[in-house]
């Protein structure tokens, strides 16, 4: 039942999800005290209706979040890997995405942690609208064997999305060997990593923790003027729209949040946005279920507002509606030596397909997406393989 | 990048010229089958009528600003604090986790000696100065008394050595030594300096190593000087999507391209040496760039001996440098505005000089409207020149491969045919013709090349080629060698259509930058 390829999550003993309603603020940390004054409107009814929206975000913008030395200054958590599990504090909220992006077969947990008296705003298709003081945790580890995701599970790095008053920044933090603090590395860490895979082969690699200017690499969209402005890319209402258990209760993410005064704008169930789980074949056609891998994994640069997407004119958002532009018999801008083929897509033939071989292969230079990936997606690339060649045969000239 | 396909003649084709005229077999595989529909020379079918004549680069033409070299830009760090960080072997990561939060206006000085990194060196700040202890030379992977290398043979996938977004940046005095892809990649950034930098892959004729060494790109005001770069999978000195770019007193060997200046406005390409690449120094627009590259001045630079077999040529490929046959000294493609005086070639084992149209890449119009349909050749000067000899005797090294590298396979099908009507060999200047598309043949130079005042070597024949490679291809790829020679025209040196003086306006850049 527990399949990390399919629905990555951490293992029970890390997260301790359960335990998270009951988790308050490590009194050795105090950092913030999230909320210890907002209400926690835990209506199971899952409406927002003890919301007191308008008297939020009515407020002058906070001073900027200062960045600890060590992760457990934000104050978001309590307890440590070492001690039995990372438990986020209450008003840091636990969530999943439906399909997440790819990093190393890693199982990550993220929390959203939205300030007392400040609310985010529902949007269809972009990111959700999060209010300045926000912060976005994900946390990267790697359980020795992935056919036993909650034994000898070995913790990377956490990453914070802080947003300031001036704009989102990303923070690294990296775990030390002991597993009982994180600490500030701006400019990234490599650490080594061996993991056993579902079909039982070891992979020994290098992983890269990424340094903070690293991080708008992905997180950027290019503004106007042609600036690339830091954004979240995980949290939008497609990805988020799901059950996940809060204080033992299955809910939906989305309505959980709104439950909680967090989110407001939220339209009716049946109008919310779904990207299915890509690799669940009950859950949507192939071509879905492959759009959706390529926007969690690709979409972040390969946008119309994404530097890559803008130089290479490859769009892979999951409402692009051009197949040329999502790479139909369209040759690359700069794809380089050796990639596979002359066209991003040549459909019926993964084979000569570039997007597929660089997805596929290992090798440096080639690989995409630029960072975050050193070993390859098997069952990514199996999926993109599959929907290519689902495709009608067709000639590229 | 599109792959060159105005010809796709087949192995078996050129097999049975090789095998008339005894040259080196070629090595594709056997099942590259005739295509059934016959070549395919289908350059812009429908741009002929759209098409301008070619004398000059558009309605308006917009010389640029007097620019001396120097930085132009809004950013500057006068009357600001200045901030020196200094590190010293040893102390990688600590510099590391200081470059990701720099202060603007800091200049981080490298202490003599090897540094080892495990991911790029990321930078976003403005006014920021990285400066070691010297270059070095070609060959130290690692660093001495008096230089300062940066290692990253050990590096994360994908990562370059530096990259760097911000104005007013300054990288000087150091290596690069086998970064996983581009050793020095400086993007969207106002005035760039790189001065005294060598990038170096270990390993000669390598297709994994990376792609560029020095490498602006969509930048402004950018000056390379006394820099080196050797062994770059794809270009040596890259210069792309720029406008305004100094190259000058720079060292390119052992690279695909030596130095390569791409969709770029303004560029002065001063006294450099590109030797040993697969083609030395080349100026050309890709399709579906915004930037219409514009007024190149070449000047002094050593262009010979660029005889390297095309290591980045391998099967599926999409680049366009892996498609160059070695040999080529020069090539100029969809550009326009083009002044080479004073440079040096010979011994480029296939052209010295070539003159292509974009529609060679890409035979869709369509496709270049981003840079205003921007694949046509015109407006080159070439004077002033010294050709030694020695070029154009031995097409691709005789490693003739049709699939991989159309053009060398076409031109040593035709030239090995015309050996036999006594040709000697490919000219100095070869133009393919192409441009303006469709264009009447009794128009000689309709592109305004202008070839004058060159120092040839005694006893040169022909000098200019006009291969009417559509016309020309076609008939090779189908076999027919004497009727596609036939259609080739070969000039002299006085031949008094490219006897011309340029075009107007002139060029300026580089008029006010000091030697």
């Amino acid at each position: 039942m527990w399949t990390p390829f399919v629905n990555p999550r951490l293992p029970v003993v890390l997260l301790a999800l359960s335990l998270a309603a009951c988790g308050s603020s490590d009194p050795e940390n105090p950092g913030r005290t999230p909320d210890s004054g907002t209400p926690v409107s835990d209506a199971g009814t899952g409406d927002a209706g003890g919301c007191d929206f308008d008297n939020m975000d009515g407020g002058s913008l906070d001073a900027s979040v200062p960045i600890p030395n060590a992760l457990s200054g934000f104050g978001l958590f309590t307890g440590s890997p070492a001690d039995g599990g990372l438990v986020p504090v209450e008003g840091n909220v636990p969530y999943t995405l439906s399909t997440p992006l790819f990093s190393d077969y890693a199982v990550k947990s993220r929390t959203l942690y939205i300030p007392p008296g400040r609310v985010a705003h529902y949007e269809p298709v972009a990111a959700l609208d999060l209010p300045v003081g926000t912060l976005i945790t994900k946390t990267f580890a790697f359980p020795a064997d992935l056919r036993k995701p909650d034994q000898d599970v070995r913790v990377i790095e956490t990453r914070v999305l802080v947003h300031q008053p001036s704009g989102w920044e990303a923070w690294p933090y990296v775990w030390n060997p002991e597993q009982t603090e994180a600490t500030l590395a701006t400019g990234g860490r490599s650490r080594d990593v061996t993991f056993v895979d579902l079909e039982g082969s070891t992979h020994a690699f290098k992983y890269s923790v990424p340094s903070k200017n690293q991080c708008q690499q992905c997180h950027h969209l290019v503004d106007d003027a042609g600036a690339q402005v830091m954004h979240p890319i995980g949290v939008k209402a497609r990805y988020l729209h799901r059950t996940n258990t809060y204080d033992g209760v299955e809910r939906d993410q989305l309505e959980h949040l709104a439950a909680l005064c967090k989110l407001d704008g939220l339209p009716a169930p049946a109008q919310l946005p779904k990207a299915p789980d890509a690799f669940d074949t009950q859950a949507a056609s192939l071509d879905t279920r492959a759009r959706t891998y390529l926007d969690i994994n690709c979409a972040h640069c390969h946008n119309p507002k994404g530097t890559a997407g803008i130089t290479s004119q490859l769009f892979l958002n999951f409402d692009n509606a051009s197949v040329f532009s999502l790479g139909e018999c369209k040759r690359p801008g700069s794809a380089g030596a050796g990639v596979g083929g002359e066209f991003d897509i040549v459909p019926g033939n993964h084979a000569e397909s570039i997007l597929w071989y660089r997805m596929h292969t290992e090798e440096s230079g080639k690989m995409m997406p630029q960072i975050g990936r050193t070993i390859h997606h098997a069952e990514g690339s199996q999926l993109i393989a599959d929907w290519i060649d689902s495709m009608p045969a067709k000639t590229c000239k | 990048m599109p792959r060159l396909q105005w010809t796709r003649a087949t192995c078996a084709t050129l097999l049975a010229l090789v095998g008339a005229l005894s040259l080196t077999a070629c090595s594709d595989d056997e099942d590259n089958k005739p295509d059934p529909g016959g070549p395919k020379v289908d350059a812009g079918t429908d741009a002929g009528t759209e098409t301008d004549a070619g004398t000059d680069a558009g309605p308006t033409v917009d010389t640029g600003i007097p620019w001396d070299g120097g930085s132009a830009g809004d950013f500057s760090c006068e009357g600001k604090t200045q901030t020196t960080l200094n590190f010293a072997p040893g102390q990688e990561e600590a510099l590391q986790d200081q470059v990701n939060t720099l202060v603007e206006c800091t200049t981080i000085t490298l202490a003599p000696g090897t540094y080892t990194f495990d991911n790029a060196i990321t930078i976003r700040q403005n006014g920021i100065t990285l400066v070691g202890a010297g270059k070095g030379a070609k060959g130290e992977g690692t660093g001495g008394a008096q230089s300062t290398v940066l290692v990253f043979t050990n590096a994360a996938a994908n990562s370059n050595g530096l990259d760097v977004v911000g104005n007013r940046f300054t990288v000087s005095d150091l290596a690069v030594w086998n970064a996983k892809k581009d050793a020095i990649r400086v993007e969207s950034s106002t005035d760039v300096v790189m001065r005294r930098v060598r990038t170096e892959w270990e390993k000669a004729d390598n297709e994994k190593n990376g792609k560029y060494g020095l490498y602006p790109v969509k930048s402004k005001y950018v000056l390379i000087e006394d820099c080196e770069a050797y062994n770059a999978a794809d270009a040596g000195i890259y210069v792309g999507q720029t406008q305004y770019a100094v190259v000058r007193n720079s060292v390119a060997k052992q690279n695909v391209a030596g130095i390569e200046i791409e969709n770029t406005q303004y560029a002065y390409v001063l006294g450099n040496t590109a030797q040993d690449n697969t083609t030395g120094l080349v100026v050309f627009d890709l399709p579906g760039n915004p930037i219409r590259g514009s007024d190149i001045r070449v000047k002094n630079n050593i262009i010979t001996g660029n005889n390297r077999n095309n290591f980045a040529s391998v099967a599926a490929s999409s680049s366009t440098v892996s498609q160059v046959p070695a040999g080529t000294g020069t090539f100029m493609l969809a550009s326009r505005r083009v002044e080479l005086t004073g440079n040096t070639w010979g011994n480029n084992n296939t052209v010295d000089v070539a003159v292509l149209s974009g529609l060679t890449i890409e035979p869709n119009p369509a496709l270049w409207a981003a840079g205003g349909l921007n694949f046509a050749s015109a407006d080159v000067y070439v004077h002033g020149n010294t050709f030694q000899g020695g070029s154009g005797d031995s097409v691709d090294n005789g490693n003739l491969s049709p699939q991989l590298r159309p053009l060398g396979a076409a031109l040593a099908a035709l030239y090995a045919y015309g050996e036999t009507k006594g040709s000697l060999g490919v000219e100095h200047l070869v133009w393919d013709g192409v441009d303006p598309y469709g264009h009447e043949r009794t128009q000689v130079n309709p592109i305004n090349i202008c070839f004058v005042e060159n120092t040839l070597p005694s006893g040169t024949g022909n000098v200019i080629a006009d291969l009417d490679l559509v016309a020309a291809g076609a008939l090779v790829a189908k076999g027919n060698f004497a009727g596609g020679w036939a259609l080739t025209r070969h000039y002299p040196a006085d031949k008094a259509e490219f006897n011309c003086a340029g075009f107007t306006p002139a060029l300026t850049i580089g008029d006010n930058i000091q030697p």
